[in-house]
C-alpha cells in the first residue's frame, strides 16, 4: 500500500510543474492521505500541523543501522545553522542568517547561493544567536526574512532577488529570525525584539510584490479591546514587547493560523500591572485579515519570560470520549496546553517538569494559581524558580505521532536565582529586562534535561532518557518508530521511539541545533539535517564546548546503503 | 582593597564607576552575567587583564568573536565608564 502511494508520488512529481508549488500542495504536506508527495518537504514542521512526523518507513529500527551519510555540503557560515530544510521536485533550500542555498538533492551540488549583508552592529538587537530557521516557498518563489528586519522574495530557479521590503528599524530592536508561514496565499511573518522593549506584531503581505497587506499587533492599541489590559497611565503597551519568533501552524479547513506569543517587556513586571494581553498567548488569526478570531493566554502578568512562541502541534484527539481538533503546547511554563482549536477552550493544562512557581492551572478560569514563590518574585527578592526563564522546554521543537498520540519532546530541567531590578526608563534600540538571573548548584547525578514521550493530556511520560550534559535538539519523527534528533556536540541520532534506546548515530562536523527533515527522491528515502553550532545554547555553553565543537555549517544527508 | 598599584594610582570616580555598572547591567549583563558573576559563553570580565585598557575599547568598539560592536551606539565616555566599572569589579564582588 505504501510502495504504491510512494508510486503514485513519483507519477504526480512527473506531472509537476517545475515553476512552484501550489496552495493544494502547501495544504498537503505532511497529510496522511492519497495526496501526499513524499518528495517534498513544503513546510516548516513538515506539515502545517507542525507534526514532524513521517509515514515513510524504509528507515526503520530494523535497517537504521545501515544509513549512511551519501552528501555534505558546506554553508560557508560560523554563526549557526538552525534551519528546517525545504524539498521540492529535487531541489533543497536551505538557509542561515547570511545566505540562501539551492541544492540539487541527488547530487549535493550547490544551483545557486544568495548571500545577504546587514550592519555587522545587527547582532546588537538579537537577543539570543544570530540564526535564520528557514525559507517559505510558493508559486516558484522562495522568502525569507532577515536578522536587519526585511523580508525577501527569491526566484526559486536562480536566487535571483525579486522584492525586498523592511518590516521595521532594527536600530529599534527588531530583527527576524522565524521560517515565513505561507497561509491561504497570504506571506506572514512575525517578529523578533521583545528583550529591547518592541511592540511585536504579526505581518500578511502580497507574495506578489511584497506589498503589506495588514499588521496585526499583539498589543492592541488604545481603545481597542486588550488595551485595558495594561496600565492606563504610563505607555508600558508601546514597549510592552510579545514578539512572534517561531512560525505558526495553520489550519486549512477552519482557516486559522496558530501564532504563539512572546514575553512582556520588561521581564521585571512592576511597571506593567494587568495581564498584558496578548503577550504569553497564543492568538487564532486569520490569514486574508490579520482578525483575532480567538485568544488564551498561558501566563498573565509574565514576570518570568514565559514566551509562548513554541509550536503549537495540530492534532485530533479523543478528549473525555470526544474527537477534537487540537492545538498543544509545550509551553516553557512547564505545563503542558491542550486547547480547542476552533474555540480556544482550554481543555488540559498539566505540569510537565518541576514548577514551583504555579500550583496549577484552574481550567473554569483558563488561569495559573500562582504561588508564594511568584509572589516572592514580584516582591523583587532573590528567588529560587522553577522552571528557569529558559523555560521547562525551549525552542527545540518536539513531534507528534498522530498514531499512538503521544509527544516526543526535549524538554529542559533547570531551576534558577532570579530576581526583578528596578525598572528603568525605556531607550530606544537597548535592552529591556531589568532582572537578576543566577545558576543554581547542580548535583552531579541531577540532569538538565530530558527526551521524552508524553501523553499530551496527562503529561505522563512513557519513556523518559535523561540528559546530563546538553541539550539535544528538535526532534523528528519517521514512521512513528524512528526519532531523530541532534546534539549539541555534533551527534545525529536515531532512538528508537518505542523505547528512547539510541540506535544509531553518526557524528557531524560541528554541533546540531536544526530540525530534520525526510522525504523521498526516485523513491528511495533521505534524512537531512544541518549541523553548525550557533545560537543561544551556543552563547550559553561555549567555554564548555569551545574546545571540543568547531564552528562551521554544512548540510548532512543521509540514505541506507543497499542491503 | 585596591586594584592594583598601577590601575590604584588612576583609580576611577565612584560616578563613573557607577556609570559603568547601569550600562552593564542593561546591555551586556545579559550575555556576560549578572554582576559579572555567570558569564556562561561570553568571556569571564572578572578576568580582563587590568593593563589591556586599548584591548577592551576596542573589542566593545568595534567588536569581537560573536560579539557586536558598541561603538554606534555607546559613546567614547560610557566605554570608558564601562572599563572602570570592570576594573573595580573585583574590589566591589571580590573574585
Amino acid at each position: 500500500m505504501r510502495l504504491l502511494a510512494t508510486a503514485s508520488a513519483i507519477l504526480l512529481f512527473g506531472a509537476t510543474s517545475v515553476a512552484g508549488q501550489t496552495l493544494d500542495e502547501l495544504k498537503n504536506d505532511g497529510q496522511l492521505n492519497d495526496a501526499l508527495k513524499t518528495d517534498n518537504v513544503l513546510t516548516y514542521g513538515m506539515g502545517y500541523h507542525q507534526q514532524r512526523y513521517s509515514p515513510l518507513n524504509q528507515i526503520n529500527p530494523k535497517t537504521v543501522k545501515r544509513l549512511v551519510p551519501v552528501w555534505n555540503l558546506s554553508l560557508d557560515n560560523n554563526w549557526g545553522e538552525q534551519a528546517q530544510p525545504i524539498v521540492y521536485n529535487g531541489v533543497m533550500y536551505v538557509t542561515n542568517a547570511r545566505h540562501t542555498v539551492a541544492i540539487d538533492v541527488g547530487t549535493g551540488k550547490q544551483i545557486w547561493k544568495h548571500t545577504l549583508d546587514w550592519p555587522a552592529d545587527t547582532p546588537r538587537v538579537v537577543c539570543c544567536g544570530v540564526s535564520n530557521k528557514g525559507a517559505a516557498l510558493y508559486n516558484g518563489r522562495l522568502y525569507r526574512t532577515t536578522l536587519d528586519a526585511h523580508v525577501i522574495a527569491l526566484d526559486a530557479k536562480t536566487g535571483k532577488e525579486l522584492w525586498k521590503s523592511k518590516v521595521a528599524e532594527w536600530k529599534e530592536g527588531y530583527s527576524l529570525t522565524l521560517a515565513p508561514l505561507i497561509a491561504n496565499g497570504v506571506l506572514v511573518t512575525g517578529i523578533s525584539g521583545a528583550e529591547f522593549g518592541i511592540r511585536g506584531f504579526i505581518d500578511g503581505w502580497d507574495p506578489d510584490t511584497g506589498k503589506q497587506l495588514w499588521r496585526r499587533h499583539t498589543i492592541p492599541a488604545r481603545g481597542e479591546k486588550g488595551n485595558e489590559t495594561w496600565p492606563q497611565d504610563n505607555n508600558a503597551w508601546q514597549i510592552g514587547g510579545g514578539s512572534a519568533w517561531i512560525t505558526g501552524s495553520y489550519d486549512p479547513q477552519l482557516d486559522l493560523m496558530y501564532w504563539g506569543i512572546g514575553n512582556p517587556a520588561p521581564w521585571a513586571s512592576q511597571s506593567r500591572a494587568g495581564d498584558n494581553l496578548y503577550t504569553s498567548s497564543v492568538l487564532a488569526l486569520r490569514p486574508k485579515t490579520g482578525e483575532i478570531v480567538w485568544h488564551y493566554q498561558f501566563t498573565p502578568n509574565d514576570a518570568y519570560d514565559y514566551d509562548a512562541c513554541w509550536e503549537l502541534i495540530l492534532a485530533e484527539l479523543s478528549v473525555n470520549g470526544r474527537m477534537r481538533k487540537v492545538a498543544m503546547q509545550l509551553n516553557r511554563n512547564g505545563f503542558l496546553y491542550v486547547l480547542d482549536r476552533a474555540t480556544g477552550e482550554l481543555l488540559s493544562a498539566k505540569a510537565y517538569e518541576k514548577v514551583n512557581w504555579a500550583s496549577h492551572v484552574d481550567l473554569k478560569t483558563g488561569r495559573p494559581v500562582e504561588t508564594d514563590i511568584a509572589k516572592s518574585i514580584r516582591d523583587m527578592k532573590a528567588t529560587e524558580h522553577w522552571p528557569s526563564t529558559r523555560g521547562a522546554k525551549n525552542w527545540q521543537h518536539a513531534a507528534f505521532n498522530p498514531k499512538t498520540g503521544l509527544l516526543y519532546a526535549n524538554t529542559m530541567h533547570e531551576g534558577r536565582m532570579y530576581k526583578h531590578l528596578e525598572t528603568k526608563p525605556y531607550e530606544t534600540g537597548q535592552r529591556y529586562m531589568f532582572i537578576e538571573n543566577l545558576p543554581l548548584a547542580r548535583p552531579a547525578d541531577q540532569p538538565i534535561g530530558h527526551i521524552e514521550a508524553i501523553d499530551p493530556l496527562t503529561a505522563e511520560k512513557k519513556w523518559r532518557v535523561p540528559l546530563m550534559d546538553f541539550q539535544i535538539w528538535s526532534a523528528m519523527l519517521a514512521s512513528g518508530e524512528l526519532l531523530f534528533t541532534g546534539k549539541h556536540t555534533g551527534e545525529f541520532i536515531a532512538l528508537d521511539a518505542a523505547t528512547g534506546r539510541q540506535l544509531w548515530q553518526f557524528q557531524t562536523g560541528s554541533g546540531i541545533n536544526a530540525m530534520p527533515v525526510t522525504y523521498t527522491y526516485k523513491g528511495k528515502q533521505y534524512v537531512t539535517v544541518l549541523s553548525g553550532i550557533g545560537g543561544l545554547y551556543w552563547n550559553i555553553n561555549r567555554e564548555q564546548l569551545k574546545d571540543k565543537v568547531p564552528q562551521g555549517g554544512s548540510v548532512w544527508t543521509f540514505a541506507l546503503l543497499p542491503d | 582593597m585596591l586594584v592594583c598599584g598601577s590601575a590604584a594610582a588612576q583609580s576611577p570616580a565612584p560616578e563613573q564607576i557607577q556609570r559603568g555598572a547601569a550600562i552593564y547591567e542593561r546591555n551586556c549583563s545579559p550575555c556576560h552575567g549578572a554582576r559579572m558573576q555567570d558569564p556562561q559563553g561570553a568571556f569571564d570580565l572578572r578576568k580582563f587583564p587590568h593593563n589591556e585598557r586599548e584591548r577592551f575599547i576596542v573589542a566593545v568598539t568595534r567588536g569581537k568573536n560573536q560579539m557586536p560592536p558598541w561603538g554606534g551606539l555607546l559613546k567614547p565616555e560610557d566605554i570608558e565608564a564601562l572599563w572602570a566599572y570592570v576594573l573595580s569589579a573585583e574590589s566591589i564582588y571580590g573574585r
